[in-house]
């Protein structure tokens, strides 16, 4: 039997590689997702060892909640008493911060593509020198290596850097690899060191450090020392072991890591999850095409056993190779990633590939798993093959009938409609809501495939409608082999439409949140510029100096700057983390107006009150008057009054606060934005007096930020649209997703035009015979290939369109009220589609082209 | 023969050579051929198995290429033809009637009759598509795909859609060997009564006497050579001339 298996396949070779791609896409996504993520993790788990061994122990404010920014620093002052600990050899104290950005020898601030712009304080534990010294005194500093040689920062130059207070000039005098002598892992952050007093002095900590690092004395027991030194230092700090920090670091790394195992996962999903459809579809067509050899089997006396299981053995053996070969894939994949993302900006260190054994379980499980399963269907049918086969020419296996496949289909899809519901509105934990949805959304694809044999052939046909007027014969001819096999061209269809539905959803969902946006930014909007960092859109983590805001307030042209500041997670509330916004309260909303629905911020007192969004009110079941515990990063916790409550978090986010209160519990003043309301402008003025301000403003504004590369003003207009731009860079993803789809979807419809082709030699023996051009013929099937592509991507955008409007009725009101349906977006993704359906054919409709007449008419 | 002077030619082949492969496994399927077909008449081409007798009918019809000599349909020599330009030829000047599997499954009868037309987007002539048709005795069947009509009336579809360009020549390649002899005699008449009276040309490979009964005259092949022929045969006379050629 296995011989027979074997032979089969070597015989059908051009199938099988075919069928066998499409499961080494999904085994190669699986496998590299996990490769490039685990070798990324062990090198970086290596690289937070190298980082925490420069110190045995560090010394930090005791933190409950913020992040590591938001830490508050330890007075100068404890310096000398740690040091005069038993056993503590060395003391380094350290300071740090975000928003350091460098301006390079063109003018252009160094702004890295996601991960932050540090300063430090130089230390020779940490930052190994590779060329240059270290810095010493207020004009000198030392870049990573990578951002030197990225942005060609010579030794010996003088550049402006932004500090999260003010901008100045330093002269660059080293270049240092981060963490370890050998490697820069910087990890695409950018890194500018100072000597300790220029650090504390232009990063913010006057008199002040973040933390203190200790080496112990030879022979010292750091255990000893930590005991020692938390008894000198009382409860308010707190005294870690170099594991710890080896540890937080590996975290810090690990949540990195984390974000493109889930990307590439999803790929892999949809990758393995289409995949499944093609590969069903083709042992399908291919046990058609193998009926008479099957029934040959069973006149000679194969039991319907071995003939089932020569129909699973022939997809393993199929699921094997592909497994085998996407391994390989993967592990190429991981490093072609890995290149991409160093060429992105994300300097990742390199180490060796780690093929794990669980890698290599998954990529068995999925791509022998999902084939053999694929083939369970064929091969229950294989069994019905009678002997009888073998003698009769037309013989087919019946179908399964309409009523049954709309019943089953049906109950299957309306299950995962269930699922998904249950996983939308359940309130389960993350996990089982994940799992929901996504059975849902497979059981759902799955029934609305079962289902779309029932409508293929009449929609086929309205679709090939255009395409017989316009081609006469060859559109005829494309049109009815379209809707000739109902099933197989629904199940190769599958692929197109689970990909669209996808970005149907998606591009609903977001057409629906950009419009919201819009408008509430439309109406809440009144100050006249706005002053964020240049660094993608409304990022409130990008943020920048203080002294930006300073320097537009003393400009005569401007009336009243507005100053906002923002950190994620830092303050905790009913022992959750949330994130905080905190702006002058009396003057917010004559800038940005947060629509407040109770309460009044103008009379608020600025440092007991809090505001928030009418959702965490609601929640927490809190009004106007009542009061909150809120602890902030400094441990402390305060009891605030809720002085107002509102309806849109576009602005203020959930929670807000005055920037009194912020500045007695945060060590940070960088700022996240900033708005500005031009001096005598009204809406009284006539227009030539308006320009006039405007000009005058924007000119000033301009000059006033020519120091502050990393920072601009845009007016309301120029507001709007970067906003609406900023949104749409998810555009991206969706293209992205839309481009795998249509890549496997690509493989399928090659597929099954290939093996129809190939059945279907003598019917095109004789068109050609009767005059039919090679022209003419490639054009029907390319026609065909078009139709199926069309249908796929129609019945998609359908289910796209019904999930999105669900989803979007599903989401809070806050980030979405109005759902809107970008129907021209739409039908751009149909055209490419069908597009795609005409390139996939282009193969099959060659090869059917070059067969000879001859061959063709006497083909058995 | 003895009409060949005073009737026009639909095809001709001269010296007609195809060898397939080389060296020791040279195998002469066409030996050097000279037969011309003339215009209004019914012929059959017999012959033993692997006597050449379907290669000649291809490369005559324009579905093969002869390794030398010269092949012509009218006044065309078709060696010198594109593969478009063989396409085209076939299309418009030559109708075919196979075996089996005569018909395009996705059509109706009446869209396969008329598909040389349609491809090459032209109208035909209504009356005599018309005429055509009506001889099939199909009646309202032909809106009825094939798979929905009989053997019998398959073939006759397909007789009718080698009718229907009014072809040069038609070919037909064991048009009676897929149906019951009731039926091919059928499908006989409706050929011979294309030929008797509509004037139609027709070349037909058999290795029926009785089949070949039914044409004007009869061509023998054996090994790649013509070796006899027969004007107004008899089945008898066929067996007899078969039987002596040592078949």
């Amino acid at each position: 039997m296995l011989r027979l298996i074997l032979r089969n396949l070597v015989e059908k070779k051009i199938r099988f590689a075919l069928t066998t791609l499409t499961v080494v896409m999904g085994v190669m996504f699986v496998v590299g997702a996990f490769v490039l993520t685990d070798s990324l993790r062990a090198t970086f788990s290596e690289l937070a060892s190298d980082i925490a061994s420069g110190t045995d122990l560090i010394v930090r404010t005791a933190q409950e909640v913020g992040g590591d920014f938001d830490r508050p620093p330890l007075p100068e002052d404890l310096v000398d008493p740690v040091a005069r600990v038993d056993g503590v050899g060395q003391v380094l104290p350290a300071v740090a911060a975000v928003n350091v950005v460098i301006v390079d020898g063109d003018g252009e601030a160094i702004v890295p593509p996601g991960p932050p712009a540090l300063g430090f304080n130089f230390r020779d534990s940490l930052f190994f020198l590779v060329e240059g010294r270290a810095p010493v005194g207020g004009g000198e500093f030392a870049a990573d290596a990578d951002t030197a040689a990225r942005n060609n920062l010579r030794v010996g130059g003088t550049y402006a850097i932004n500090g999260p207070i003010r901008a100045e000039d330093f002269e660059l005098v080293g270049v240092f690899n981060f963490g370890s002598p050998d490697t820069n892992t910087s990890v695409g952050q950018t890194m500018a060191a100072f000597d300790l007093p220029t650090a504390q002095r232009f990063l913010g900590f006057e008199g002040e450090v973040l933390t203190i690092g200790v080496r112990v004395s030879p022979g010292a027991d750091p255990a000893a020392v930590k005991a020692d030194l938390e008894a000198a230092l009382g409860d308010s700090y707190e005294v870690i072991t170099q594991q710890i920090v080896a540890q937080e670091q590996e975290a810090d790394f690990g949540d990195f890591i984390n974000i493109f195992n889930w990307i590439l996962l999803v790929f892999a999903f949809i990758a393995v999850f289409v995949s499944a459809f093609i590969i069903n579809n083709t042992f399908q067509m291919v046990l058609d095409q193998r009926v008479r050899e099957i029934g040959l089997w069973r006149a000679v006396g194969a039991t319907p056993r071995q003939v089932g299981w020569s129909v699973i053995g022939e997809s393993a053996v199929v699921g094997a190779l592909a497994t085998a070969v996407g391994i390989g894939c993967g592990m190429g994949l991981s490093v072609v990633l890995r290149v991409l993302l160093r060429a992105g900006g994300f300097g990742l260190p390199s180490g060796p590939l780690e093929l794990r054994p669980r890698t290599v379980l998954l990529a068995v499980l999925v791509g022998l798993g999902v084939t053999v399963i694929s083939s369970v269907g064929p091969a229950l049918r294989a069994r019905r093959i009678s002997p009888i086969a073998a003698l009769h020419h037309g013989y087919r296996i019946a179908p399964a009938g309409l009523r049954r496949r709309l019943i089953t289909g049906g109950a299957v899809a309306a299950a995962g409609v269930a699922a998904l519901i249950a996983g939308m509105f359940g309130g389960l934990g993350t996990a089982p809501t994940l799992a929901l949805i996504g059975a849902g959304a497979l059981a759902t694809f799955i029934g609305i495939n079962t289902v779309s044999p029932a409508f293929a052939r009449p929609i086929a046909r309205l679709l090939g409608r255009p395409m017989q007027a316009v081609f006469r014969v060859p559109g005829r001819i494309a049109r009815e082999n379209a809707a000739r096999n109902p099933r197989r061209t629904a199940s190769t269809a599958g692929a197109l439409m689970i990909g669209l539905a996808l970005v149907g959803l998606t591009a609903v969902v977001g057409e629906s949140v950009e419009t919201t946006f819009v408008r509430t930014l439309d109406n809440a909007v009144t100050a006249d510029y706005f002053v964020r960092s240049t660094r993608q859109g409304f990022n409130p983590s990008a943020g920048f100096s203080e002294q930006v805001a300073d320097d537009l307030e003393a400009l005569d042209e401007l009336d009243r700057v507005v100053r906002y500041r923002f950190a994620f997670g830092s303050v905790e509330v009913n022992g959750i983390p949330r994130d905080i916004t905190a702006a002058e309260m009396a003057a917010v909303e004559s800038h940005l107006d947060g629509d407040v629905v109770s309460g009044d911020l103008a009379s608020a007192d600025p440092p007991t009150s809090v505001a928030l969004h009418v959702d965490p009110a609601a929640d927490l079941q809190v009004g106007v008057g009542d009061t909150v515990e809120m602890t902030f990063p400094d441990n402390e916790t305060a009891t605030l009054t809720v002085a107002a409550v509102y309806a849109d978090a576009t602005i203020y986010g959930n929670w807000l606060i005055d920037l009194a209160l912020w500045d007695e519990h945060f060590n940070r003043s960088d700022l996240a934005f900033a708005s500005a309301t031009i001096a005598g402008f009204s809406d009284d003025l006539d227009e030539a007096e308006q320009a006039v301000l405007l000009d005058r403003s924007r000119a000033a504004i301009d000059e006033a930020l020519a120091d502050y590369p990393t920072v601009k003003a845009e007016n309301r207009v120029e507001f709007r649209q970067s906003q609406q731009a900023q949104l749409n860079s998810f555009l991206i993803v969706i293209t992205l997703f839309l481009g795998l789809a249509l890549v496997i979807a690509l493989v399928g419809i090659t597929n099954t035009l290939a093996l129809s082709v190939f059945e279907r030699t003598r019917e095109i023996g004789l068109l050609r015979a009767v005059g039919m051009t090679r022209r003419q013929l490639r054009r029907s099937i390319r026609w065909e290939a078009a139709i199926v592509a069309v249908f796929g991507a129609l019945l998609g955008v359908a289910v796209g369109v019904v999930f999105g409007v669900a989803a979007t009725l599903a989401l809070p009101d806050a980030f979405v009220n109005d759902v809107r349906i970008p129907w021209t977006t739409l039908a751009v993704y149909v055209a490419v589609s069908a597009l795609a359906g005409l390139i996939a054919a282009i193969g099959p409709a060659r090869r059917a082209g070059r067969m000879k007449v001859l061959d063709a008419i006497a083909y058995e | 023969m003895t009409d060949t002077t005073t009737l026009a030619v639909a095809a001709r082949a001269v010296g007609a050579t195809k060898i397939y492969g080389a060296g020791d496994t040279e195998v002469r399927a066409l030996d050097a051929i000279d037969v011309s077909f003339e215009q209004g008449r019914f012929t059959a081409i017999m012959g033993p198995s692997g006597s050449g007798k379907s290669t000649l009918m291809h490369c005559m019809a324009g579905l093969d290429t002869v390794t030398g000599g010269q092949v012509f349909i009218g006044d065309t020599d078709l060696s010198t033809l594109s593969e478009r330009d063989l396409t085209l030829l076939r299309r418009d000047h030559v109708g075919f009637v196979f075996q089996a599997f005569n018909l395009v499954p996705t059509l109706n009868a009446i869209e396969n009759i008329t598909l040389p037309m349609d491809l090459a987007g032209a109208d035909g002539d209504p009356a005599w598509i018309d005429e055509v048709v009506d001889t099939t005795g199909l009646g309202d069947r032909v809106k009825h795909r094939p798979n929905e009509l009989s053997g019998g009336q398959q073939q006759r579809v397909a007789v009718a859609r080698a009718l229907a360009g009014k072809p040069q020549i038609i070919f037909a390649d064991e048009p009676t060997g897929n149906v019951d002899s009731n039926t091919g005699a059928e499908i006989l008449d409706f050929m011979g009564r294309a030929v008797t009276e509509m004037g139609q040309t027709i070349v037909m490979v058999t290795h029926d006497a009785a089949v070949a009964a039914r044409a004007d005259r009869v061509v023998f092949l054996v090994d790649g050579k013509i070796v006899d022929e027969l004007a107004d045969p008899t089945p008898e006379g066929i067996r007899d001339r078969m039987n002596r050629l040592g078949t």
